[in-house]
This record gives structure tokens, C-alpha cells and sequence, in this order.
């Protein structure tokens, strides 16, 4: 008894120091970060490894509130990023579903075109892009960025929730049809709630994607209102004379609803399946 | 189910995010496609004409310098050593993260900071990181591991080792995200089941976790291949746009540089096509052996 | 019927997706002759002043808006590109003066000589006026960007005129006591990494990267004698860091850990702000050769988009003439010590008297123009392997000079292609 006892005590304590060790290394340039915040010359480096810096001040977040249109970079990105995570899941969810769960003529070929969008290097795809948002007349609009980031989010989504249907059972939906649902019904009162730990990381994904781009953003808002919060952070910035201190504490809290969110959604990556659906 | 009605259904579920993909990625896909026959240059930007396959035989026989199959294979290395390394990372977390153990709550949200985490000021700070003298990693390896400093920056080797260093750090938390929802999803009645069968821990990974998880993981590993094979941002900030002496170049900087640096959109929408259809084959090859089109049952 | 109805609950559903995305539509705005865009790649402080400016043009032109948007030099050059050949982009870029060439060759900026009057043209310094191919492509507000010593007056009281000073000094000023193998303090500090800030040394040693038609000339003495220069510098007297680039010699000086630094005119505002009492030098003579370590000099100023119609661009003249104004140039350099280009401004006593400009002038004067043409892109990127390499030890100076007009050579060609 004692020996398992210890033995389980021994692993405990593994487990701890490796999540430990991981956790500091995922942490310390995080950190780095927070010490050029805090520093008042605008330093991206230092010669010295203090993680609170010499006269600290938090002149730069005071000055991000005050002397920057910060918060409206914050709403803007907050509405982008809010309806694209609703578009994404929403069509990543439909689509998963049908890919999951049915045969149909073009399906192995739509889920490799959904791949094969991921395959081409980016920046290559801005001019034509470009070109064509103009075209629609969607330069400088949120139309035109939300329908872009939809469809960059798109594939990844797509494939985790066709994934994540194919180990719920037909079974259920079968029951489900017995009991007097059709199609829709099974799909949006059975599968769905099931499925939503691939829920959560389809917005998720959905919702970094359009958080933090830089570049198409760039080329199609061009008007310093419509203006993310990726384009105001580079805005800190200037060949050879960046705003370190105000580049670094932009930073800190554009990372702040992205990790509030995790936490919150952690709750449903935990549900799943311990409903009792299955048990039923 | 009546079959015209299920063929609406099938249509109405998947039309929409059809649709959204062939204007953002197909459109620009087909122009490039155009561009890469054409001679659209720094001379030709306006004017271009279809020239034909030159810009393909050059992207084969120019002698480029870093030649274009040494900076093939290095990517090569990039994507596998990055993304092995994430999802043995994230997986190996994820596990120990799915257990009942204290502070999870902020193991699991410290541990996704690098990915939450604007990229430029991280990139910046891990190639400070680097530096010989004053920089930290080198720092705790002379202070507290007793080892030689590393000239990281200045040997081609060690620079792209210290750009895998960075992408490593980046990418993993993801893994582990998608890792830690496919874990959840397992009932935990299989294991209990296991038990009484007085299975081992080992067995039970092997048995059970694995062929559970592997639904959700190989889609993520796929994609993840694909985007490290064509992830831009980290090669270029940490070894300064391919620093030293262009040795650290993976395909895409390389497009990148060709592209914006000289003005030759022919010949980097042409290498663009060319890092397509590696990758095409790549991916269809390695879903035929992880067999992840077809459903799980 | 049934079937009907989840047809509908289906199409309900993808609506509501698709009308939430239309409402969005709305905020996109109309080409509006009253709003001029300038795109330009300034620092933070220079854009304060160059805001102040605006509001105050707009307060005396009611009914015109004028916005000014920050990228990222590459970005700003590869965006403008895009947006310029689709028939859009800003009406004003402003920039250093070499991104006239790639911009005159493909025809996206416009020729300015018949919108402005000639004698309006002739009160600014030649310097500040760049004409390519016969026309005239940018006016600049701003004559420099060109590199300085910089020193740190803690610590170096007068700043070395020879090499054999700056060796002397440098040596003085590098400390190493504690043997931790780190230094305490370094003589002298720059982003040695770069090509730009190795002209210096290759001019000074009596190298150039094109001759007058453009043909690069990289395989010379100043090459050679410069390279080895610098490697002397850091191997035999060991005054420089092992390592440097922009960011790490940014944060030696800022840190008090380097007496002198070789950076350029961006720079100085940002060590006034870290507490470093500064001066400011001309770069020194190498005694050898007679001859000063001359920087890349070059204006910077505003183009006009090619896609300007003829009824904006009288309020784009207008806008221009307003923002390249004696009196707005000379608020510009008593804040910033930059140097204007209105030619009347030199009689200014400020200009004339402010210590800092008065060096920035010598150095100006020592100074080499940057070359214009596109050409000068490849020398660039053809020098950066070969340089990289010698510092890191794996070619010699004479190798590097061959194999960097090689690349040239063969990178122009496949530019012009």
C-alpha cells in the first residue's frame, strides 16, 4: 500500500515540476514584455535581467488610455473579431456536420480544397485580393475584413468540427429521429450541444485569427477610424525609433481578452460528453 | 430521408463557407496561378504579358543564392522538427493537465500566454534573448549550466536553431489547446472499464487516448504542417530577414524577399505555385496514411 | 410542407449570418475630393508635428480633411505599389528619396515640375528637389537621414577626428575588469550588421557602390580596406560589441555602457529621452587616405500619386505648399534639429547657431546623395550576405568585394529582366 501511495506522491511531484518548468518558459518572455512596459526610455533591450526595471513607471499605459484613440481600436477589433468568431462557428459548424455526416459527390475534394486554401503563402494573395475587393467596392470596410478573416479561419474550423462529429455516434441522431426529429432538429438540439468542446476551439481559433492580423488589415482599412488594434499597436512603431513602452503595454492588453476568454471557455472544453448523454 | 431533401440540406450546410472561400482564396489563387506565366516585374507592372514557363525554369535552374533546394530542404526541417515538437509538447501538457491536480486553472491559462501574446514584440524580445553577451539564454547557460556561450545570431546553424527555439515556444500552446478539448471529450467510463481490467497505464494511452484523440489531432496536424511550412513572421523577425548572410531562409521568406525586396512578382508568384503543389503532395500522401478524410466509424 | 419549413429555419439561419455582415457596408465610405491622404513612414515625434500642422490647415481650409497615416518604410513601398496600380492609394507618399526610382519605373508617382511655379521651385536647396529622368519626382522638407557620431558626454568630453583618435579613445573608454566575459563598457557601438551603416567606412576608405550610370562597382579598395577595418576594430583593439545590431547598440548606449554610438539624425530624440547627455560629431578622417567617413545623405519629402485627378490635385498643391512652408520647416528643425530645405532658412540665426545642426551641416556637406535608381535596392541586397560573412569569419574582404559585385550584377539583371 505505502509504496503506491508513495509512488503516487513521487508522480504528483513530477507532474507539478514539469508543468513548472514548462509554465516559467512560457512565461519569461512574457515578462520581457512587461519589463519594457514599465521601463521610461523606450527600450526594446536592456543590458541588465531585472524583471521590474529601474524607475518603473506606468507612464505608458497611463498615456495608451489617455493620448491614444486605444479604445477605439479596442471596439473595432472587439466588433470584428466578435462577428467573424459568430460567422466562422456558425459555418464551420454547418458544414463540419455535413462533411461528417454524409456522402456526397465533391465531398474528398472540398475537404482537400479546404486544405489546399491553407497551402498558398499568404502575402502573394494580397494584390489580387485587393484587386478585387475593389471591385465589390469592399476597400475600407468592415465587410470586406470580416468576410477575410471568415474565410481564413474557415478551414481549420471546418476540419476540427468534422472531426470532432465523426466520434459523436450516429446512433444518437438515430435515437433522436425516433423520437420525432427530423434532420435539423437532431443536428441542432443533439449533436450540437455535444460538439462543443470543438465549439469552443473553432471560436477560439476564429476569434485569434481576427484579433491579432496585421497584414490584410493594412492593406484594406485605410481610414485611421476604421483602425484594429494590430494596425494601432504598429502604429507605436517607426524604423529604428519604435515606442517600445507603449508598443509593449498595447501588448499585455491586447493579450488580456484572449486569455479571459480561454478561461472562460475552459468551462465548456471541460463539459463535453460528462453531460450524460452518453450515459443515456 | 428523401434524397432531394437531403441533397438541399448537404447543399444549404456547406454552400455558405464554400462561397466565402472562393472569393477571399480562390479568386486571388487563380491570379496568381496567371501571374506566375507572365513576366509582371519591377519593368512590367502594369504592362505584364503571358511569357510561359520561364519563371518555373527559374525557379529551378536560377542559380539563386542560397540555391533554392538548400532552403527547400531547410524548410523541410523546419516543419517537422516545429511541429513535432508541438504536438509532443502540447500532448504531453495537455495529459498532465487532464488530471485532478492543483493550480490547473493557472497552469492552463499561463501556459497559453505565447500564443495569446501580439507576435512582433515576442519575436523581438526572443532574438534580445539570443544576443552573446547580454542576452538571457546564454546568460543561464554560462551562470548556472557551466556551458560555453553560443554565438547565436552569428552562425547560420545555431541562427536557425534559434528561430526553431522561438516557433517552438509559440506554437505548442496551441497543440495543447486542441489536445486538452480532445481529452475532455473522452467519457471517463472507458478508463474506469480499463481499470477493472486492471489495464496499465500505458495500455491505457495506447488503447484508449490515442485513437480518441487522433480524430481531432490529425486535422490539426495537418493544418499545422501546412502553416509552419509557410509561416513567415518568426524566421523573419528573429534572424532579422534571414541574417546571417541569407542562411536562415525557409521557401516563404525566400518568396517574400523575391516578391517585395526586387520587385519580381512573376517569378515569386511562380515559386509560390511551386511551394503549392509540395505542399498538395505532401498533404494528400500524408492523409492517405493517417487516413483522415475517411469518418473515425 | 415539413420540408418547407426547414428549408426555411435553414435559410433563416444563413440570413441572419449574411445580414449581419451587410450592416457593416454602411461604414465603408465614398472617394471624397475633400480628404487627402498622406502615407509616410516618420517617427513618432516628427508626426506629432506634422499633425499639429494639418489641424491647423484645417482649421484655416474649413471643409478639407487631411489624414496622415504611419508604415513601415518596406511596407509603406510595397502598399502603395498595390494600391497604386489598382487605381487608389494615398495622394501623398513621403519618404527618403530612393523610393523615386522603383516608383518613377512603374509609373505610380507624378511629375511635378508643371504643377509648381518655377521660382517656387527655386527657393528650396537643389538637394531638396529630386528630379529623375528629366522630371521632377519629390520635394523634400527634410535634407539628412544620414549617420552621426553620436557620444555620450559623461563620458567623452570631445569626440575623436581621426581613426587613430577613435581607436585611441575607444580603447580607453572599453571596459573589462571583472572577467565575467562581459564588458563593462564599450569605446564605440553601432548596427554593424547592416550594409547602410558600413558606407561610412567603405567612402572613408575610398570605395562607392555605382558609378554615374548605375553600374554597381562594389569589388573596390574601400571594400576591402573598410572590412578590415571594422574587423580590426573588433578583434584586434576590441572596442566594439562581438555582436551588434540596431537594438542591441540602442541599448548599450541608452544603458551608459557605450561611450560613442554611429547612428543617425532618428536617433537623437530618443537619447535625449533616455537621460544620455549627448553631443554630436561629424564621423572621423581616416588618416591613411585623407579622406572623411561620408554617410549615404538623402532628402526626404512627398510625391504625388499618379492616380490624382486634375480637380484634386489643385487642393493637393495646396496642401504641399502649405506643409513645405519656410515657417512650418523651420518649427520642424528648432524641435527636431533636422535640417530644412527652403534655401531662405539658412540665413535663419537658429539654424545658423544651433550646435547640434551646425554638425549635422558638416556632416551633410561630407556626405554622399543617395542614389536614386532602383538599382540601388540589389546593391543592398547583394552586399548583406558577402558583408555578414566576413564578419562572421567565413570570407575575407577580398572575396566578399568580388562576390558582392557578382551578386549585384547578376540581382540587377534579374530586376531588369
Amino acid at each position: 500500500m505505502t509504496s503506491s501511495k508513495n509512488k503516487k506522491i513521487i508522480l504528483r511531484i513530477l507532474t507539478h515540476l514539469v508543468l513548472v518548468i514548462f509554465t516559467l518558459i512560457a512565461i519569461y518572455p512574457v515578462l520581457q514584455v512587461v519589463t519594457i512596459s514599465l521601463r521610461p526610455s523606450d527600450k526594446l533591450l536592456s543590458t541588465s535581467l531585472e524583471i521590474i526595471p529601474q524607475n518603473a513607471t506606468l507612464k505608458s499605459y497611463v498615456s495608451l488610455f489617455t493620448d491614444q484613440p486605444f479604445l477605439l481600436w479596442v471596439r473595432n477589433s472587439a466588433l470584428i473579431s466578435l462577428t467573424v468568431t459568430l460567422t466562422g462557428v456558425a459555418l464551420a459548424a454547418m458544414s463540419g456536420y455535413a462533411f461528417s455526416r454524409f456522402n456526397f459527390i465533391g465531398k474528398k475534394v472540398g475537404l482537400l480544397g479546404l486544405l489546399v486554401t491553407q497551402m498558398f503563402p499568404a502575402t502573394m494573395l494580397l494584390l489580387p485580393l485587393y484587386l478585387m475587393l475593389i471591385y465589390l467596392g469592399l476597400i475600407n470596410s468592415y465587410l470586406g475584413i470580416i468576410i477575410t478573416y471568415s474565410a481564413t479561419a474557415l478551414p481549420f474550423c471546418i476540419w476540427t468540427m468534422k472531426g470532432y462529429y465523426d466520434t459523436i455516434p450516429i446512433s444518437l441522431e438515430e435515437a433522436a429521429r425516433i423520437d420525432g426529429c427530423n434532420q435539423f432538429q437532431a443536428f441542432y438540439k443533439v449533436i450540437l450541444p455535444l460538439a462543443s468542446p470543438a465549439l469552443v476551439i473553432t471560436g477560439l481559433f476564429s476569434f485569434m485569427t481576427a484579433w491579432s492580423e496585421y497584414i490584410v488589415a493594412a492593406q484594406i482599412l485605410q481610414d485611421t477610424q476604421l483602425w484594429t488594434l494590430p494596425l494601432g499597436l504598429k502604429s507605436f512603431e517607426a524604423n529604428m525609433s519604435t515606442e517600445w513602452g507603449l508598443y509593449g503595454a498595447a501588448s499585455l492588453i491586447v493579450m488580456i481578452p484572449v486569455v479571459a476568454l480561454f478561461i472562460i471557455l475552459s468551462k465548456w472544453l471541460v463539459s463535453g460528453l460528462t453531460l450524460g448523454s452518453v450515459k443515456g | 430521408m428523401n434524397r432531394f431533401y437531403k441533397n438541399i440540406f448537404i447543399f444549404t450546410f456547406v454552400a455558405p463557407a464554400f462561397l466565402v472561400l472562393i472569393g477571399v482564396v480562390f479568386y486571388p489563387f487563380i491570379y496568381n496561378v496567371v501571374i506566375s506565366f507572365s513576366n509582371m516585374n519591377l519593368r512590367h507592372i502594369q504592362d505584364w504579358q503571358m511569357v510561359g514557363p520561364v519563371q518555373y525554369v527559374k525557379v529551378f535552374t536560377e542559380p539563386t543564392e542560397p540555391n533554392f533546394y538548400v532552403i527547400f530542404l531547410k524548410t523541410i526541417i523546419w516543419t517537422f522538427v516545429n511541429v513535432f515538437f508541438h504536438v509532443v509538447l502540447g500532448v504531453i501538457l495537455a495529459l498532465l493537465l487532464n488530471q485532478k491536480i492543483k493550480g490547473k486553472g493557472i497552469y492552463r491559462t499561463l501556459l497559453i500566454l505565447p500564443w495569446a501574446i501580439p507576435q512582433y514584440i515576442v519575436a523581438l524580445t526572443w532574438r534580445g534573448m539570443f544576443n552573446y553577451e547580454y542576452g538571457s539564454i546564454n546568460i543561464v547557460l554560462t551562470k548556472y549550466l557551466h556551458l560555453p556561450a553560443v554565438e547565436w545570431l552569428k552562425n547560420p546553424t545555431e541562427a536557425f536553431l534559434a528561430c526553431i527555439l522561438t516557433n517552438i515556444w509559440l506554437g505548442f500552446p496551441f497543440m495543447m489547446v486542441v489536445a486538452l478539448g480532445a481529452l475532455q471529450s473522452i467519457p471517463h467510463e472507458l478508463y474506469e472499464a480499463a481499470d477493472i481490467d486492471g489495464a496499465s497505464w500505458y495500455h491505457k494511452l495506447k488503447n484508449i487516448t490515442f485513437p480518441l484523440i487522433k480524430p481531432v489531432m490529425i486535422p490539426a496536424i495537418t493544418l499545422g504542417i501546412v502553416w509552419t511550412f509557410n509561416s513567415l513572421n518568426i524566421v523573419w523577425l528573429v534572424s532579422n530577414g534571414g541574417e546571417p548572410s541569407d542562411n536562415t531562409h525557409i521557401l516563404v521568406s525566400f518568396v517574400y524577399k523575391a516578391a517585395f525586396n526586387l520587385y519580381r512578382y512573376g517569378y515569386a508568384a511562380a515559386l509560390s505555385i511551386v511551394i503549392f503543389v509540395i505542399l498538395l503532395i505532401f498533404s494528400l500522401s500524408f492523409m492517405k496514411k493517417t487516413k483522415a478524410t475517411e469518418a473515425a466509424y | 410542407m415539413k420540408i418547407i419549413r426547414h428549408l426555411l429555419s435553414i435559410i433563416h439561419l444563413s440570413s441572419i449570418i449574411l445580414l449581419s455582415l451587410v450592416l457593416f457596408l454602411s461604414c465603408s465610405r465614398r472617394i471624397d475630393l475633400n480628404r487627402i491622404v498622406i502615407w509616410h513612414q516618420m517617427r513618432v515625434d516628427e508626426r506629432v508635428i506634422l499633425e499639429g500642422q494639418m489641424k491647423k490647415y484645417m482649421e484655416l481650409h474649413p471643409g478639407i480633411h487631411l489624414e496622415a497615416i504611419y508604415k513601415e518604410t518596406e511596407e509603406l513601398r510595397s502598399g502603395f505599389i498595390i494600391a497604386a496600380i489598382a487605381g487608389q492609394g494615398p495622394d501623398l507618399v513621403y519618404g527618403p528619396s530612393d523610393q523615386i526610382g522603383p516608383f518613377q519605373v512603374m509609373n505610380i508617382i507624378k511629375p511635378m515640375e508643371n504643377i509648381f511655379s518655377e521660382a517656387w521651385i527655386d527657393s528650396f536647396n537643389p538637394k531638396g528637389v529630386t528630379w529623375y529622368k528629366g522630371h521632377l519626382y519629390q520635394i523634400a522638407d527634410k535634407l539628412g537621414n544620414h549617420l552621426t557620431l553620436v557620444f555620450n558626454k559623461n563620458l567623452l568630453q570631445k569626440a575623436p577626428e581621426t581613426d587613430i583618435e577613435l581607436i585611441e579613445i575607444g580603447k580607453r573608454l572599453t571596459v573589462y575588469s571583472n572577467g565575467d566575459g562581459r564588458f563593462e563598457q564599450y569605446g564605440l557601438v553601432w548596427n554593424y550588421t547592416e550594409p547602410f551603416f558600413f558606407i561610412p567606412f567603405m567612402t572613408g576608405f575610398g570605395g562607392w557602390v555605382m558609378d554615374d550610370d548605375g553600374k554597381p562597382t562594389l569589388d573596390n579598395r574601400g571594400v576591402v580596406d573598410g572590412l578590415n577595418f571594422i574587423k580590426e576594430l573588433r578583434d584586434i583593439y576590441k572596442i566594439i560589441p562581438r555582436e551588434a545590431d540596431y537594438n542591441i547598440a540602442d541599448a548599450l548606449f541608452k544603458d551608459g555602457k557605450a561611450a560613442m554610438i554611429i547612428n543617425g539624425d532618428w536617433s537623437w530624440a530618443g537619447y535625449k529621452k533616455a537621460g544620455i547627455d549627448i553631443g554630436i560629431a561629424p564621423l572621423p578622417k581616416i588618416v591613411k587616405t585623407g579622406l572623411w567617413c561620408a554617410p549615404m545623405v538623402s532628402p526626404k519629402g512627398y510625391s504625388i500619386n499618379v492616380n490624382v485627378s486634375k480637380e484634386k490635385e489643385k487642393i493637393v498643391v495646396d496642401v504641399l505648399r502649405y506643409l513645405l512652408a519656410p515657417e512650418n520647416q523651420l518649427e520642424t528643425a528648432k524641435q527636431l534639429n533636422t535640417m530644412p530645405t527652403w534655401r531662405a532658412l539658412y540665413d535663419d540665426p537658429f539654424i545658423k547657431n544651433d550646435e547640434i545642426l551646425k554638425n549635422s551641416q558638416i556632416q551633410i556637406d561630407r556626405g554622399r546623395p543617395m542614389p536614386v535608381v532602383p538599382e540601388l535596392r540589389a546593391i543592398w541586397d547583394a552586399m548583406r550576405p558577402s558583408y555578414q560573412a566576413v564578419l562572421g569569419g567565413v570570407k575575407t574582404p577580398e572575396q566578399a568585394a568580388k562576390n558582392m559585385q557578382s551578386l549585384a550584377l547578376r540581382k540587377i539583371a534579374e530586376m531588369n529582366e
